[in-house]
């Protein structure tokens, strides 16, 4: 059957093979085989996986709801792990383990949220940047480099800090989550020149090869030119700046809210880990749940970039 | 463009950026939060003329822009202004704070520098073996690891389960280790140090060591070795000297950081340091301070950064200088 089909291709293709329709995600296809043989790689994206599947399920699996205090009530706050409470309860009686599934959630999307926002920025302005070249170049790089240079954390710091203060008394008091929302557009803000970066290197090198020669000779346009031929082979550099991204924003986000910066109304693993911090020497284990998330998720998108660079650019590693 | 020229442009650059940051976050707090508000709140009892002596004092009563004249033309005068929670001069606050930090960041990076070193070093000459394995699979978890939980599990294992170290502040009030003031201090810096020295660790390890692998296939190596170098001599003498360069710069950067990085870590242990002092500034919109450490961060950023874009141009003439 098989063989059939491929035969008919090959009747109906002037060119007598199928190698145009393999051709078509042939450099993810090649990408996959090389990242399937790389340990870290798969390592990465298997512990990526287990958070994505508690960001997704882990408000169903949950045995309680985030703000069960029932323990509290049987005496059974601060209580070791047991079969009752897998990770044990805290010291106002929550479910340790209900409240780490949670905050997957939470990590997740404010580590793709802000990349989202960061990668918008980034591919503009670094895409732009490299393809228009001249003046405008130079005036994005500097642009880029003010925001590479300065020290974000304590930048980000003041400001989620007065955005708490500005929006008392008005109407966005009442959004849900307005705070976390607010973090989650600075990290983004604050994110993109890195993606600007390699955005405007990868722009800089395919402009000048010869696909792209050939599309602008067939009289493709501007936008066709960008978005079609050169914005999709850019995409795997810089797939793997936004992979390392997102575990950056979880780790920042975790330490604004370890500093006590955070959403208080958010179940975030930093904010566990503020909450639970006064009582580490009674309750240990409400700290380490949480904080094992955390490394979980940093260490899962740092290996998957590790090995998506081994995949799309394996010059570089030897 | 020579040297000279291009330094000139790169410093012009640097002070656009250090006012640029000063004054967004001038902007921040001054018109969008409200340090008297915040001081009137915590303090109930205040009169209306206290309020208007700190308004007039802090020229709080005037534009935006003549406040900041008013503080950028004090700090060229080296006066930070005086701290509104602590009421003590900030420039002497920042040195006395300051010193704490530098008490722990300072050893941390000179420490992790040394053993990423002896670590590269030896995985890099054993490439593809299991101590190589080893070393490479903890740097690659150390690089992962945020490092206010590893704080926090360091404070658990050595403070509360072993009883070794003290999990908080930099010196005892009573009960000196063995009386000595120096001793204690040590001893209290043991667990900020460690916790700050892993991810560098783990970082430069990882730079030094991809260097190193490369270094010693080159084809300098094999003359040297050829010629019947020791293969010490061939390691330390010749391949280590142009592997460490790009790490050296990197350690130029973390110095630049190093008050960046403060504030986690002295959360974690409650260290007297400015990372300490910059989160309750934050808290209290304590602006003076905040406004004196932002720019002594930012100062110490571009310093590194402008180091290591010089230091390229010494290191590679190859580099062109745009």
């Amino acid at each position: 059957m098989r063989k059939m089909t491929s035969a008919n291709e090959n009747t109906q293709d002037f060119s007598g093979s199928s190698l145009p329709r393999q051709r078509r995600h042939g450099m993810w296809r090649l990408g996959w085989q090389r990242f399937k043989r790389n340990k870290t790689g798969i390592l990465g994206l298997s512990l990526v996986s287990v958070v994505f599947f508690f960001g997704i399920f882990g408000p169903s699996l949950a045995p309680y709801a985030p703000d069960d205090q029932t323990a509290m009530l049987e005496y059974r706050s601060k209580s070791p792990p047991s079969w009752k409470n897998l990770l044990g309860t805290d010291r106002m009686g929550y479910d340790i383990a209900s409240r780490v599934m949670y905050g997957a959630r939470t990590a997740l999307l404010v580590g793709v949220g802000s990349m989202l926002v960061a990668s918008i920025f980034g591919i503009l302005i670094g895409g732009f940047s490299g393809f228009a070249g001249g003046m405008s170049d130079e005036l994005l790089m500097r642009f880029t480099e003010f925001f590479l240079v300065i020290p974000v954390f304590v930048v980000i710091l003041v400001m989620v800090r007065i955005f708490g203060i500005a929006v008392v008394g008005t109407v966005f008091e009442k959004i849900p989550y307005l705070n976390l929302s607010c973090i989650v557009i600075i990290l983004g803000v604050f994110g993109w020149p890195p993606i600007a970066r390699i955005g405007r290197a990868e722009f800089l090198k395919l402009k000048e090869m010869e696909f792209v020669e050939a599309a602008r000779c067939l009289g493709a346009g501007r936008m066709n030119i960008i978005f079609r031929h050169i914005l999709p082979n850019a995409l795997p550099s810089l797939i793997v700046i936004i992979a390392l991204g997102v575990g950056q924003s979880i780790l920042l986000e975790a330490m604004i809210s370890f500093l006590g910066f955070g959403d208080p109304k958010a179940i975030s693993w930093g904010q566990l880990l503020f909450f639970n911090y006064e009582f580490l020497k009674i309750a240990p284990w409400a700290s380490i749940a949480p904080g094992m998330g955390i490394f979980i998720a940093v260490l899962g998108f740092n290996l998957l970039a590790d090995g998506l660079t081994d995949a799309f650019n394996p010059r570089l590693k030897e | 463009m020579g040297i000279a020229r291009f330094i000139i442009r790169r410093l012009i650059f640097m002070v656009f950026l250090v006012v640029g940051v000063t004054i967004i976050i001038f902007f921040m707090i001054n018109v969008i939060g409200d340090p008297i508000e915040l001081l009137m709140a915590e303090r109930p009892g205040i009169t209306q003329e206290v309020i208007d002596n700190i308004k007039s004092y802090y020229h709080l009563d005037r534009s935006f822009a003549e406040q900041y004249l008013y503080w950028l033309w004090n700090v060229l005068h080296l006066d930070f202004g005086l701290s509104i929670t602590y009421n003590l001069p900030v420039g002497g606050m920042l040195i006395s704070w300051g010193w704490e930090t530098v008490k722990i960041q300072v050893p941390a990076i000179l420490i992790s520098f040394l053993l990423s070193i002896v670590l590269a070093v030896t995985a890099a000459t054993r490439q593809y073996t299991k101590t190589d394995f080893t070393v490479m699979s903890s740097a690659l978890l150390g690089r992962s690891m945020p490092g206010f939980f590893l704080g926090i599990l360091l404070i658990l294992i050595f403070s509360y389960w072993l009883g070794i170290f003290p999990s908080y502040g930099a010196h005892s009030t009573r009960n000196m280790l063995m009386n000595s003031a120096l001793l204690d201090s040590l001893w209290h810096m043991v667990l900020p140090v460690m916790m700050l020295s892993c991810f560098n660790t783990a970082t430069l390890t990882l730079l030094i060591r991809s260097n190193m692998v490369d270094v010693l296939r080159q084809d300098f190596i094999i003359a040297a070795r050829a010629s019947g170098l020791k293969n010490s001599r061939v390691v330390y003498g010749h391949a280590l000297k142009n592997a460490i360069i790009p790490a050296l710069t990197y350690l130029a950067i973390l110095f630049g950081l190093m008050l960046g990085t403060a504030p986690v870590t002295e959360t974690v242990f409650s260290w007297p340091g400015l990372g300490f002092l910059y989160i309750s500034a934050i808290q209290q919109l304590d602006y003076p301070v905040i406004m004196g450490e932002t720019l002594i961060i930012t100062l110490m950023l571009v310093m590194a950064n402008l180091l290591t874009d010089i230091a390229y141009v010494f290191i590679d003439p190859r580099i062109r200088l745009e």
